[in-house]
């Protein structure tokens, strides 16, 4: 108190300008755009969930992210939690490849002197940053969202740089087996008993209080696993006609969601943006080689009224106008 | 995980004390214990906790993995071999989706017979509908007659026919059982370093899944996704290539789609769609799903008798 007394011109001083705030801001905790998540600026802090169907190019999206992340223009790292990996390793091949194209043009645009050809050494220094973790069952990822701090911390110090993101692969991996489980407590009756809801609990608290020592961007994707039924008898019941496109898309209505949500609620009010990405009913793009198949990606949360377009390809995901 | 009290025996610094202090204070507070003694019982907490879990690995050891051990198998079939790119890649689960009598138990046979034969691996079988057919095998492997084995035929034969074997299941919790006896059976052969197990096949799963599935209550859907995940585990902690069949459904507008749901579609890592052209020895594959390839690409094949 004597302190704010003794000098209350101190006190209404300014401690910097809006500018200086920003510059500051804006290079401690940089604002990420990914292709095709670049319609909404993502920070630190913010959880990000993307939906879909199986092959809907998820995963893609994130190794994209993942890549762009362990690059050292952005001087950070990544860590990447696995709800039972679905792709991992056949996209091993396929990270080799992506960071190969990313490399030569994101070398192009470094400060430093080097070669525009395919560096070994600073592969293997980005692929170090690069964080993996597989799990076979939820207290198995709850074991390892508990043990994260103190990962973090032997790798902050080992590497010199902070972790930028998280990524869950699958999130709703385990959503039948949690709530099937019935688990009889013996003994202790204090201890909560395992169930979805719990789950789901300790799962939002843990990274809550993760994100609290060390600020992270979140993403993670969900498998739709009531998806198809849904859709299909509201195309039918909106259009009048019989839907007989390609069941692995869905495509939102205007007003309603295009998949039933199943994770409970304490996961959905935690989620902060929400992304549905789908393979497109278009036909395949004939690209120079070889058909790609085309996706479409439309912002839930917050919610923007344009659908955009992208196709995947051997460098990483790149959008159609 | 066992409650505090149960780990004293094994763990003698996690005594009352110990636990006390984490009642109050929660575990997670490494900065507010100031006693050595309260720091070592935490570190041990953590490393408990630490076992739970898989280890970590970066990108570099993931792609060793992936080099080292997580190579192709030719299934025997050119059409296949050519749209996978090779062949089935250990460590990832395959799908063989296909209404009846579209190639699907041909392809695990010539498959089984390629791999007891030309990479010289054991092959289980588990065999849900009596479709297994030595027969079917032994013709598959004559149908190649390498000239120097033709005089020691029979003792070859033989030697091939050991390393498949092949186990009748006709529900899913035996399935269960044969799964766990062969992780436990891995684990001991990685020392023995004998005939390994390579080809893990499953004909068909969708015969065990669909009559617990339905009903409403989620046990169904649970057991299924188990069944989906040990199958994905096995495949990757013992570089094994796990090959499944599924059928057909009717969908909407009398297009036909894979069984066993909504749920089933993002477990298995790879997913062809197979299909016979009435009377033809011709066979259809196409991909529905693939970690690295656009689906809808498609292949012929034949298969001779």
């Amino acid at each position: 108190m004597e302190k704010v007394v003794a000098s209350p011109r101190e006190w209404i001083d300014r401690n910097e300008s809006a500018k200086a705030m920003l510059a500051r801001v804006l290079t401690a905790r940089p604002l990420l755009l990914l292709p095709p998540l670049h319609r909404v600026p993502l920070r630190v802090g913010n959880v990000v969930e993307l939906v879909g169907t199986s092959s809907s190019a998820k995963t893609q999206i994130l190794i994209q992210a993942a890549v762009s992340c362990v690059l050292p223009k952005e001087w950070n790292g990544v860590y990447y939690g696995g709800l039972d990996r679905l792709f991992c390793l056949n996209f091993l091949g396929s990270i080799k490849k992506i960071d190969q194209e990313h490399m030569d043009f994101d070398l192009w645009n470094n400060d430093t002197k080097k070669n525009p050809t395919y560096d070994e050494e600073l592969y293997s220094l980005c692929m170090r940053r690069f964080l993996f973790i597989r799990c076979y069952d939820s207290f198995q990822f709850l074991a390892t969202l508990k043990t994260l701090h103190y990962r973090i911390q032997k790798e902050q110090e080992l590497h010199g740089i902070s972790v930028h993101i998280l990524m869950i692969d699958g999130i709703g991996a385990f959503h039948w087996i949690d709530r099937a489980s019935t688990f009889m407590p013996l003994g202790a009756t204090n201890r909560k008993t395992p169930s979805l809801q719990t789950v789901s609990e300790t799962v939002v608290q843990e990274i809550r209080k993760l994100l609290l020592l060390h600020p992270m961007l979140v993403i993670a994707t969900k498998a739709t696993i009531f998806g198809d039924r849904y859709s299909m008898t509201e195309t039918k019941r909106n259009l009048g006609k019989l839907d007989a496109s390609n069941s692995r898309s869905i495509s939102s209505t205007s007003l309603q969601l295009p998949y039933r949500e199943y994770m409970p609620s304490v996961w959905q009010t935690f989620v902060t943006h929400r992304v549905l990405v789908g393979a497109s009913d278009d036909p395949l793009i004939r690209t120079n080689d070889s058909d790609r198949s085309l996706y479409f990606s439309e912002w839930l949360l917050p919610p923007q009224s344009f659908v955009d377009k992208f196709i995947v390809k051997e460098a990483g995901v790149f959008m159609v106008p | 995980m066992a409650p505090l009290k149960y780990l004293e025996q094994e763990y003698p610094i996690l005594d009352s004390n110990f636990r006390n202090f984490c009642a109050t204070h929660g575990i997670f507070s490494e900065q507010q214990s100031t006693s050595e003694r309260l720091k070592q019982g935490i570190t041990q907490v953590l490393s408990i906790i630490d076992g739970q879990h898989q280890p970590w690995l970066n990108g570099m050891e993931l792609l060793e993995d992936a080099q080292l051990n997580k190579h192709v198998l030719s299934t025997g079939c050119e059409g296949i071999d050519l749209l996978l790119q090779g062949g089935l890649r250990m460590g990832q689960l395959t799908e063989l989706v296909g209404a009846s009598s579209s190639g699907k138990t041909q392809v695990c046979l010539l498959a089984t017979s390629n791999v007891a034969k030309k990479h010289m691996d054991g092959v289980v079988y588990l065999d849900t509908g009596n479709s297994f057919s030595p027969q079917r095998v032994i013709d598959f492997i004559r149908q190649n007659p390498d000239p120097a084995i033709d005089q020691a035929k029979h003792r070859i034969l033989q030697k091939v026919m050991n390393r498949i074997l092949c186990h009748s299941v006709f529900d899913i919790f035996t399935m269960f059982d044969v799964l766990h006896q062969l992780e436990v059976n891995l684990r001991s052969q990685m020392q023995k370093g004998d005939c390994q197990v390579r080809l893990l096949i499953v004909d068909s799963i969708s015969s065990l899944v669909t009559p617990i599935l339905g009903g409403g209550g989620s046990q169904g859907h649970a057991l299924m996704t188990s069944a989906g995940f040990l199958l994905k585990k096995l495949a990757h902690e013992h570089n094994l290539v796990v090959l499944v069949t599924n059928h057909t459904v009717g969908g909407e507008g009398g297009i036909s789609k894979p069984a066993l749901g909504e749920s089933w579609k993002s477990i298995p890592h790879v997913r062809l769609r197979l299909s016979h052209d009435q009377g033809s020895s011709i066979y259809n594959v196409s991909v529905l799903k693939h970690p690295s390839m656009a689906s809808g690409k498609a292949a012929r094949f034949t298969i001779y008798d």
